[in-house]
């Protein structure tokens, strides 16, 4: 005869609900930069309180998107929150490591484009997601 | 570390996702442990030897013969 089952806590469910909160803060947190950069222009037409309210919005947002990410992290297993904050701090340490130098070259006029901040937001989001996928291959 | 993790979830026909749900962890967790490749905090290792019934030394063994 089987043995008796283990009894459930439900980690897979609280998983769920903690992504789906954690890409609702981001998609909130999105769609308020994206109000805050081309609201000015394109609906209110540089209207200062409008444009300070949208501001607010979008620190708002960013505070909760923060909060969902800390308890995104705090939620994970002790395997998932190795393999997430190792591709965290890869991706801080490439944002700095390339970010520096690439800010003194553009003030020194050694390159010819311009250090771009939305550049490096990018590149650390790539890094973050090879690392964070060669974490999930390694363990898998 | 080695661990007789997947020898006890056998005996007791337990899938891995079965044993994860028990231990509150994923089953990816679960699937590192048992092939080696991740070795399970303090807390998480007493867990497994209160699901077990048995001490944690009963389920983990130190690699380095020196330390046996």
């Amino acid at each position: 005869m089987a043995e008796a089952q283990p009894q459930a806590t439900g980690y897979q469910s609280r998983m769920r609900k903690s992504t789906r909160r954690l890409c609702n803060w981001h998609g909130a947190w999105a769609a308020a930069t994206l109000l805050m950069a081309f609201g000015p222009g394109f609906f209110w037409h540089r209207a200062l309180g409008l444009t300070l309210l949208a501001v607010g919005l979008d620190v708002a947002m960013g505070i909760g998107m923060i909060l969902a990410t800390k308890k995104y992290v705090e939620d994970l297993d002790e395997l998932q929150r190795r393999i997430f904050l190792n591709a965290l701090g890869i991706a801080v340490g490439v944002g700095l490591v390339v970010g520096v130098p690439w800010t003194v070259m553009d003030a020194y006029r050694v390159i010819r484009f311009h250090a771009n901040f939305g550049l490096l937001v990018v590149l650390q989001g790539l890094t973050f997601l090879v690392s964070f996928l060669y974490g999930t291959w390694r363990y898998r | 570390m080695k661990n007789r993790l997947k020898v006890l979830r056998a005996e007791r026909n337990w899938t891995q996702a079965q044993l994860a749900e028990a231990l509150d962890v994923s089953r990816q967790t679960i699937n590192a442990i048992e092939t080696g490749k991740f070795d399970p905090s303090l807390p998480l290792a007493f867990k497994a030897a209160r699901l077990f019934g048995l001490r944690i030394e009963e389920i983990f063994h130190d690699q380095d013969p020196a330390a046996l």
